[in-house]
């Protein structure tokens, strides 16, 4: 153990989803000593599997005005410190003919009351504004949604707050604690790289670790019951809308269609799941059915789009009844400080809320733990830009270089961050991914700079891989590349191995048509010209004939 | 259930599966490394397009629309389309003098012809094509087509040519295009002879413009709309009410109202396509059903070679261009490997391309320069232009081919029988 | 139009029974929607690497007996195979195709990402090697062009130094390749491949390999040279000082492309006539009789033909269309087997065998396909359209593919 490790920080975020790297940034910004474990990649679990939805809070105004409020106030917080994360497209709540319309006043009178700006258009307007719409809606309120991409979010929140000296670990697992009577003085981790176990000493702990806080919150021996719900949800192979589509409704199934990045996505179901379950959530086949049938009603031309994957994630709901559905929880925040509640000092809890308020989850842990450290500086992060958002100089010059088209979508992903990815060179504009224009300049950046060095958390770094081949042509070159970065091709292996089967498992669900063509020609490249089935299996080998 | 049946999208580009075959396939990649390829430019560009229009980039104006990309597509992705689609619907720079002149092929045909001696003169004189390359930007090592002293049009509209048609019992229509009208009119007259001989009366439209290729690949779409539905006005009127097909010499001008007046214009010409063809799928289809035959001359002997046109390529009718070509008893035929020549109508023209444009036919050029044939047959005149520029081998389509190893009173005789 | 057969289909298949036809006399026309998965090819045929319960294969021709009674091979049957394969090396060898290997006995080759595979016969580029645990030179250099992203020395380097071989990365410079880099997308290997149809640069080439090799006891290059012919590969040969050795990058295959071309040359050269772009739409029926097919281009211009043959590939190639909750085949609407529920077609782990890839057309013993259970008379089913194989999972698709054909010519031929 080194030098660094025997250090007592201030405080210890378990968790690198939105909400522990907004609670690092948080912490950090205001003097803390800061380490992060997270124990796979960062937006490993509900921040990378959700619908990508900038809420207005619309969809909360009927029944949890708090919520409701809580989501507008962030959202156009997010506007401004997360403008490279976010698109402000605007948002439709149109009522169908099977819709009940009288509805539409109440809503519109909820969102009001909760600072939500609110206007029912003409239907006709409504298709102007978004021709995807189902022509046959009977009405249409536009309400300030949008979209926002929770990887770029995460990672930005992580640069800046290893700006401020914040220490981040990724593959570092929690799998005890380290307690004093009723304090908790530290935790006990596995370093899965390394191999090996590890401690660290922090004055605080913050559980952050969404719906796996349940048990990290067991092995600090206090109880928190979660509740688990799988919401699935299609992406589409490009943007069928450019408006986010919601219906005009009681909140149900497969009625948000959200424009993100290059694609939209469908969704979402909602069914509990058990406990055990949660590392591994699979689509099935009902479900996929679910979503298209709720989707073609939203916009009629998603019957004939092609479907690029099926993904789920579970929502991080803090049980309060026996709702089997899980919508009637509220998405509401919880701060649970462990001394009061339970007795044990030293250990924090900032579980439910969402996306979309994980900055206002990360001041309110954050103020808990300044309180408990005797820190009284103020919160800075919802004023404060995220780097990538401090803004390109809209007059900065393309390089003629490098095709304008490389540049747009480099600065799309990375704001003015996109500075920062080599150009000298003709060789770093080569397209890896060709599908989302990822350039072995923005990979090398990323594996440099933004804490890749998986295949997939390269993925969530530049989105390769998650355009329509879904990683048949880039892989590949994108594990050729990690071989040369790790001077070792065993590895980038197994990283191309577990890349394409996490790849695979969003695919089979909706194998059918072009999608299975895909998966044929994919599995011919990489199971029969390079051989990587017999490599998986090599185990298996029986003797020969 | 209205589940999603295909996963197959009517986005046509979605099919893509991104194997890159296209880019195999795409003559312009290996000579410009400008090009972003068929498969950058076409289903992965639709998809940034899709997203925000600022993704268009200029630099799809190098594709020369030859849908080679299309033909090797094992997705059935309309890829030269898609590029197409794009320029239409994206590209705000507006076109060119030079592009305006070179496209409007009819207009200025129809000046030149009425001063033809002069044009061919000065069209041929250095001062007057360096003015040209460095004013409108027409590359100076270009031979430009001659333009004839009298069009088509007029020597059919003679009387004795025009009253001998109705005179037969079977009859078609005759789109002849602007390079027959203006530069070579004596296809035209095989044509006719040709038609004349096997017991069909050849007609003109009631009106004919040009096609509107040229308006299309010069970003000049308004116009070649216009000119596209004044063309289906007249073809309708010869096929529906007047019960006359509609034959054509000129591979490119039969692609484009067939093709891409549908994909590209909006035009529906679904209820006239199957009656608009080329003039040799007409004649094969009557030889093979027994309705028509040809008889040709015992001591015509020519050596052959057959280069397919990228718009050919793209029909897949050269096997009727070819048939007809076998059936001369005196003719040594051979295929050419089938490969786009580069000039891909006025694109060769342009001055910024003519490196590439040189460069993408160089292979055909040496292959047929060996061949010794004593013509290349081919079913495009923009190819013709190119090839007799860049070889020296005289081009002449086939329908020329025929009409010269006609019999033609063996012919008559022989075709007696269908015109009762 | 009339033909005496048309083939539906211009991959490795449809070629193959083609141009045996052809040289029989008989007057063929292939029709193909695009181009063939022969483009994605790993550089050598595969006859049959492993049984479906994973017992692996070294004597293909002795493990056929131990294949289920549906597979393929066993409705051509193990003597017919024998007779096929003796003279299958100079049967290609007339298109001009070399391979390399024993037909009696696998070999083995190096895959891109540098795995061991079995491989039957492979293509000219690629020297077989006799075992999996050794390589016949001691010190060799492994050299990728500046700018290519498609191969990767890294992982062939670390293959071979696992058996003991001395590695050197290194990076070939030559600017008429570099220029291809010019542009994002387009060094891929095929537009590397025409370069070196120039001699100048073959000539570069040659001497860059040469100033390496003086260390070394062979030099390793991706595969991406000789798009239309062997020569660039003959002159690397014959003039470079130590021995050159040959590993595909991943797709496009250079290699495949090749193969490809010279099937197809062959074929229009004795006669046979290939259309390419255009989709067979249906078949019309007498009976248990096609009487003649449409296509999209030809529309009302119709093919006849004595025979028919259906070498239409998989799903990639759509010889097989899935729909969410069905399989059909779209030219004559064939029986195909498959699993009915959806969920059924996949498993979980993408390395494991997956179902799908056995899915294809029903045939009778003969490769008549069925109908309704009803063999169709004068068709035949050839190649990846085939169902009650995993090409992938027994490493045996060029195999059925080439010798379904064979038996199919064959069979044709023996019927007059």
């Amino acid at each position: 153990m080194n030098d660094k490790d025997k250090k007592e920080y201030d405080v210890i975020i378990i968790g690198g989803g939105a909400t522990g790297a907004g609670t690092a940034r948080d912490c950090s910004m205001r003097g803390l000593s800061v380490l992060l474990l997270e124990r796979f990649d960062y937006t490993s679990g509900a921040t990378g599997r959700n619908h990508g939805l900038l809420h207005s809070g619309a969809r909360y105004a009927v029944n949890d005005m708090e919520s409701a409020s809580e989501c507008i106030k962030e959202n156009m917080v997010l506007k401004k410190i997360a403008s490279h994360c976010v698109e402000d497209t605007s948002g439709l709540f149109i009522t169908l003919p099977e819709d009940d319309l009288s509805y539409q006043n109440k809503f519109i009178d909820s969102c009001l009351a909760a600072g939500i700006k609110a206007e029912a258009i003409d239907p006709k307007d409504a298709i102007r504004m978004e021709p995807s719409v189902n022509k046959s809606l009977q009405g249409a309120v536009v309400v300030p949604d949008g979209s926002v991409d929770p990887f770029r979010l995460t990672i930005a929140n992580i640069l800046d707050a290893n700006a401020h000296g914040a220490r981040t670990l990724v593959f570092h697992e929690v799998t005890g604690f380290i307690r004093e009577q009723d304090r908790i003085v530290g935790v006990k981790v596995f370093d899965h790289k390394q191999k090996e176990q590890k401690s660290f000493y922090g004055k605080v702990i913050v559980n952050a670790a969404g719906i796996w806080g349940h048990h990290i919150a067991e092995l600090a021996g206090v109880n928190i019951s979660m509740y688990p719900a799988k919401g699935a949800l299609l992406i589409f192979g490009h943007r069928v809308n450019n408006v986010v589509l919601n219906r005009c409704r009681k909140a149900g199934d497969a009625d948000i269609l959200v424009p993100g990045d290059m694609i939209c996505v469908i969704g979402t179901t909602s069914s509990h799941v058990s406990y055990d379950e949660i590392d591994n959530m699979y689509v099935t086949s009902s479900e996929v059915e679910l979503l298209l049938r709720e989707g073609e009603k939203l916009a009629p031309s998603l019957s004939t789009t092609r479907i690029l994957r099926a993904y789920a994630g579970v929502r991080p709901l803090v049980a309060s009844d026996d709702d089997p559905t899980g919508r009637n929880i509220s998405r509401g925040i919880v701060l649970l400080d462990h001394e009061q509640r339970d007795g044990l000092s030293g250990f924090i809890t900032i579980t439910g809320g969402k996306l979309m308020t994980y900055r206002l989850m990360a001041e309110w842990a954050t103020d808990l733990v300044c309180k408990k450290l005797n820190n009284n500086k103020e919160c800075e992060t919802a004023t404060t830009p995220l780097p990538g958002s401090r803004g390109v100089k809209e007059e900065t010059e393309y390089s003629e270089v490098i095709p304008v088209n490389i540049q747009r979508t480099e600065r799309y992903r990375h704001g003015e961050l996109a500075a920062q990815i080599a150009k000298e060179d003709k060789f770093d504009h080569s397209l890896v991914c060709e599908c989302e224009n990822v350039t072995v300049g923005e990979v090398n950046y990323a594996f440099q700079e933004l804490a890749a060095d998986t295949l997939t958390a390269l993925r969530r770094r530049t989105r390769i891989g998650m355009g329509t081949c879904q990683g048949e042509l880039c892989a590949c070159r994108a594990a050729g590349l990690l071989s040369h970065v790790h001077q070792c091709s065993n590895r980038a292996k197994e990283e191309l191995s577990s890349f394409l089967n996490e790849r695979w498992k969003g695919m089979y669900p909706i194998a059918w048509g072009d999608c299975l063509r895909e998966s044929q020609l994919a599995a011919w490249i990489y199971n029969s010209v390079c051989g990587l089935s017999d490599y998986n299996r090599k185990e298996e080998r029986k003797d020969a004939v | 259930m209205n589940l999603q049946q295909y996963n197959i999208s009517e986005n046509n580009f979605e099919q893509c599966i991104k194997c890159t075959v296209c880019t195999v396939y795409c003559p312009v990649i290996p000579v410009n490394p400008k090009y972003p390829g068929p498969k950058q430019a076409g289903p992965d560009g639709e998809r940034f397009r899709l997203k925000d229009p600022d993704y268009f980039d200029v630099s799809l104006k190098y594709c020369l629309n030859c849908k080679r990309c299309e033909v090797a597509c094992p997705s059935g992705v309309r890829i030269g389309d898609i590029i197409q689609m794009a320029r239409i619907k994206y590209s705000h720079s507006r076109p060119k003098l030079r592009d305006r002149l070179l496209a409007n092929t009819d207009f200025v045909g129809q000046l030149s012809t009425k001063v033809a001696p002069v044009v061919n003169f000065s069209l041929g004189l250095t001062p007057v094509k360096s003015v040209m390359d460095a004013v409108l930007g027409i590359d100076h090592r270009r031979t430009f087509p001659e333009y004839a002293s009298q069009t088509f049009e007029h020597w059919f509209n003679q009387r004795e040519i025009k009253k001998k048609q109705s005179a037969f019992k079977r009859h078609v229509s005759y789109f002849h295009g602007c390079y027959v009208n203006y530069n070579y009119p004596q296809l035209g007259k095989d044509l006719v002879k040709l038609m004349n001989a096997v017991g069909f009366g050849v007609h003109l439209l009631e009106k004919e413009r040009c096609c509107g290729v040229a308006l299309i690949s010069n970003g000049l779409i308004e116009q070649a709309r216009k000119q596209g539905a004044q063309n289906m006005a007249a073809i309708r009127k010869s096929v529906l009410d007047e019960k006359r097909p509609v034959i054509a010499t000129s591979s490119t001008c039969v692609f484009t109202i067939r093709d891409e007046y549908p994909h590209l214009l909006g035009l529906d010409n679904s209820d006239i396509r199957q009656f608009t063809e080329l003039a040799t799928r007409f004649l094969y289809r009557l030889i093979e059903r027994n309705e028509v035959k040809l008889v040709f001359k015992e001591d015509y002997k020519q050596k052959i070679v057959y280069h397919t046109p990228c718009h050919m390529e793209k029909l897949g009718w050269s096997v009727y261009s070819t048939s007809l070509l076998k059936m001369i008893p005196g003719v040594d035929f051979r295929m050419l490997p089938s490969q786009c020549c580069g000039i891909a109508g006025t694109y060769g023209f342009k001055s910024e391309n003519y490196e590439t444009s040189q460069g993408i036919g160089q292979s055909l050029f040496d292959d047929i320069g060996q061949s010794e044939a004593d013509f290349v047959a081919t079913d495009c005149e923009t190819c013709k232009w190119q090839i007799e520029m860049s070889t020296f081998v005289p081009v002449m389509n086939p329908i020329s081919i025929l009409a010269e190893a006609l019999d033609e009173e063996a012919t008559m005789e022989a075709n007696k029988e269908f015109c009762k | 139009m009339r033909y005496d057969v048309v083939i539906i289909g211009g991959g490795l298949s449809g070629l193959t029974c083609g141009i045996r036809l052809q040289e029989a006399g008989k007057n063929c026309a292939i029709i193909s929607t695009g181009q063939s998965a022969l483009h994605f090819s790993s550089g050598a045929f595969d006859f049959l690497n492993k049984l479906p319960d994973g017992t692996r294969v070294m004597h293909p021709l002795d493990a056929i007996k131990r294949l289920g009674g549906n597979h393929p091979y066993r409705k051509i049957g193990e003597e017919k195979i024998r007779e096929y394969v003796a003279d299958v090396q100079d049967w290609f060898g007339k298109s001009g195709i070399v391979l390399h290997g024993d037909v009696e006995k696998n070999h083995y080759c190096l895959s891109p990402i540098g795995i061991i595979k079995s491989a039957w016969l492979s293509f000219d580029d690629f020297e077989p090697l006799e075992t999996a645990d050794a390589f016949p030179y001691k010190r060799v250099a492994v050299a990728n062009f500046a700018g290519f992203i498609d191969f990767y020395p890294r992982f062939i380097a670390d293959a071979l130094a696992e058996k003991g071989v001395e590695c050197r990365i290194e990076i070939l410079n030559i600017p008429a390749v570099e220029k291809l880099r010019t542009n994002p997308t387009e060094m891929r290997s095929a537009n590397i491949a025409r370069v070196f149809d120039s001699e100048a640069q073959l000539e570069n080439v040659l001497t860059l390999i040469n100033d390496l090799s003086e260390e070394v006891d062979a030099v390793i290059l991706p595969a991406v040279l000789g798009l239309s012919s062997v020569y660039p590969l003959e002159y690397i040969r014959k003039y470079s000082e130590k021995p050159v050795f040959f590993i595909s990058p991943v797709p496009p295959s250079v290699p495949g492309i090749r193969v490809q071309k010279r099937l197809q040359e062959r074929f229009v050269e004795l006669g046979g006539t290939f259309f390419l772009g255009d989709t067979v739409e249906k078949a019309f029926f007498d009976g248990d009789t096609v009487i003649g097919i449409t296509t999209n281009n030809h529309s009302d211009i119709q093919f006849y033909a004595e025979q028919y043959v259906l070498a239409s590939g998989s799903f990639f190639s759509k010889g097989i269309i899935s729909r969410s909750n069905e399989i059909y085949e779209p030219v004559l609407n064939a029986d195909v087997e498959y699993d009915s529920q959806r969920d059924n077609w996949f498993c979980k782990n993408v390395f494991d065998v997956q179902p799908y890839m056995s899915y294809g057309v029903k045939t009778d013993t003969g490769f008549h396909p069925l109908r309704d259970g009803v063999p169709v008379r004068n068709m035949f089913a050839i190649g990846s359209v085939l169902s009650g194989y995993n090409p992938l999972e027994e490493g045996c698709g060029s195999g059925v593919a080439i010798l379904t054909a064979l038996h199919v010519a064959n069979t044709i031929l023996i019927s007059d």
